[in-house]
């Protein structure tokens, strides 16, 4: 990498006062922590999670897990949304698919790390085929295709009622096999984890290397990438069935947890809660995930108290705020609040900003 | 018994072109998708409910619906989509209408509730016999009405000052601005049009479906696929649009038994994708140019 010297402008004028949203509305890069501080990070949390289900009683196992299936949703969202430019508002039907997978592999009696295999491969598959197409339908038009797509989910399940037993639902025992000495709170929550660990690590490697770089650079200029040598029809064929992959698990997971899955499960809300996810959390950012699993988790919670429909309410409005004042979203923030003190620290490696 | 299919098809094909054209007004003026179109039809429908609720006759209660939706269609266009819509940024304006169109709706459910409610048809009962075929007298207003409606917008672009100004800066914006016509005055217009369009759509389904928060969404859907089937840029194509996606859902969930009920809102779908691959202009729409 060669370093570029910063340009140095001269001011003619007084420099414009910064006010609040100029600042909400930064671009901000990455913190860049000291080694010895993202290695205490990693390992402290990875420690607290491992030992989080064995002492907590199991309703706090099954939120936890939730976050983490949603996280796992949002990483694999952001990294069509965010780094590749491309809105699907169809995703509930990727996880839908993942979690009908598990069922149906599960009542065959395959053990759960296999039923969360084929939850992977099934949408992988069916999004591969659907991206196809992706390669013709611009920004808005697959956006249109995609939110068919979440509208019609809970009737596709019901048509296919003999697979899906249709309205009555679907059940699963998710028990651990007889050799783990787990219940079944600890066990969803450890293959969640699992899942959710492997898939940050994944999504991060991706989003920093070659094929991160010809997703963002899709994104922003077709044309040039297709001129320094990017396919472009089967980047954005990949990386949708790649996002559909994660979907697919993490629906699987969901049926794990919750034994039980039924049609009106997997409707355009639970799509819209997704989009929420990824916008609120930061949009091409991997950490973004963690932070919007935290928001669609909680927030309803607390304002389902205030009446049944706040949570859509606030779904949109915070949809419509972001979008307008915090374009980077709660990562963005993070950075702007934590960059200065960072910065500070001792032991960085210099130069990677 | 495929006529009678044929008749019903036309009737609720009708209400998705209405909507179609709503959404066909809004791309034209603002080279967008408003995702939330279908929640504006709902207010519009809950707002003329209200209305009759309160006494009015039906035909008031439609009118002051379309005056609100027009006007909140003009504020929504101006505060939340003209910013970015003027800065061209994709993903933010697709984030914005979803916004609304969940917030709208959530909005909707916690001032009117989530009991349905029952909306007199605005024709009266009865039934109208037109040869072998029996028309429900709503159904026959539904489908004047729309036409109505499509006349009055034939006249309005082709024989008036603003229709030709809107459609100049639809076609040349710089142009039109240079020779002094308001290009943001025509894109809230377009949008003010498409508002009481989206009310009437709302009001004449609503005695239909049952009022209730969760009415429009595959009604929506429809109405895409009938505004994707006719061309996005064709206000005609949209109504055409929606009469033939009316008369396939008619008939594919008669007459193919394996479509049945459910598969409806699936065949809606793999119409949409399969315009959308086959003829991505829609039927009536311009293929789009672009020098390189």
């Amino acid at each position: 990498m060669t370093t570029t010297t910063p340009v140095r402008t001269v001011e003619h004028t007084t420099p414009p006062r910064t006010t609040l949203l100029d600042w909400l509305r930064r671009p901000r890069a990455a913190l860049n922590p000291p080694v010895w501080l993202r290695w205490t990070i990693g390992l402290g949390s990875a420690a607290a999670l491992l030992a989080l289900p064995l002492v907590n009683p199991s309703y706090i196992n099954q939120t936890v897990t939730l976050v983490m299936i949603w996280t796992i949703v949002g990483l694999g969202l952001n990294l069509l949304v965010g780094f590749g430019g491309q809105v699907s508002l169809g995703h509930s039907a990727f996880f839908a698919m993942g979690a009908y997978s598990v069922v149906i592999a599960g009542q065959a009696g395959w053990p759960h790390p296999l039923t969360l295999v084929v939850a992977g491969a099934v949408p992988f598959v069916i999004g591969y085929l659907i991206g196809l197409p992706a390669l013709r339908l611009k920004g808005l038009q697959l956006g249109l295709v995609t939110l068919a797509m979440a509208i019609a989910t809970p009737s596709a399940i019901r048509a296919l009622g003999d697979l899906t037993r249709g309205n009555r639902g679907i059940a699963i025992d998710a028990d651990p096999p007889a050799w783990v000495a787990l219940e079944h709170d600890q066990w969803v929550f450890y293959l969640a984890l699992a899942c959710a660990g492997l898939a940050y690590l994944v999504t991060r490697r991706l989003a920093r290397g070659r094929l991160g770089r010809s997703f963002v650079a899709v994104r922003d200029a077709e044309l040039v990438a297709e001129t320094l040598g990017v396919d472009v029809w089967q980047t954005k064929t990949r990386l949708f069935a790649a996002s559909a992959v994660y979907a697919g698990v993490a629906g699987g997971l969901y049926a794990l947890l919750l034994e039980f899955i039924g049609p009106e499960n997997f409707g355009l809300a639970m799509s819209i809660s997704f989009v929420t996810l990824i916008v609120v959390g930061g949009l091409a950012t991997v950490p973004g995930a963690v932070l919007g699993a935290l928001f669609v988790q909680y927030v309803p919670t607390w304002t389902s108290a205030l009446s049944a429909s706040a949570t859509g309410v606030t779904y949109g409005v915070v949809l419509m705020v972001f979008a307008f004042f915090v374009p980077y979203g709660l990562v963005g923030l993070l950075r702007g609040i934590l960059a200065p003190a960072v910065d500070r620290l001792p032991g960085r490696r210099p130069g990677r900003a | 018994m495929i006529l009678q299919q044929l008749a019903d098809g036309i009737a609720t094909g009708a209400v998705y072109g209405a909507l179609a054209l709503a959404i066909v007004l809004v791309f034209r003026a603002s080279r967008t998708l408003n995702f939330a179109q279908g929640e504006f039809a709902l207010l519009g429908a809950y707002i003329a409910w209200q209305a009759i609720a309160w006494g009015a006759p039906p035909w008031l209660a439609l009118l002051a619906s379309m005056t609100f939706m027009a006007v909140f269609s003009v504020a929504a266009e101006r505060v939340l989509f003209r910013p970015l819509v003027r800065r061209h940024q994709h993903l933010p304006v697709i984030i914005v209408s979803l916004g609304l169109m969940i917030a709208m709706n959530a909005l909707i459910g916690w001032v009117w509730t989530y009991q349905t409610k029952e909306v007199p048809p605005l024709f009266g009962a009865g039934i109208v016999q037109l040869g072998p075929v029996a028309v429900s007298r709503q159904d026959a207003g539904i489908v004047l009405s729309v036409a109505a409606i499509a006349l009055l917008l034939a006249v309005l672009f082709r024989y008036t000052r603003v229709g030709l100004q809107m459609r100049a800066s639809v076609s040349a914006p710089e142009s039109s601005e240079l020779s002094g016509v308001s290009t943001g005055r025509m894109m809230s217009t377009g949008w003010a049009i498409a508002g009481a369009v989206s009310a009437v759509a709302g009001v004449l389904i609503a005695p239909e479906l049952f009022l209730h928060p969760g009415m429009m969404a595959p009604v929506l859907i429809y109405a895409f696929a009938a505004a994707i089937l006719g061309g996005l840029e064709s206000p005609f194509g949209a109504l055409v649009g929606g009469v033939a996606v009316g008369i396939v859902e008619n008939l594919a969930g008669t007459l193919v038994p394996a479509v049945g009920g459910e598969l409806k809102q699936v065949v809606a779908l793999a119409l949409i994708v399969a315009v959308l691959l086959a003829r991505p202009q829609g039927l009536f729409g311009r293929k789009e140019l672009v020098r390189a």
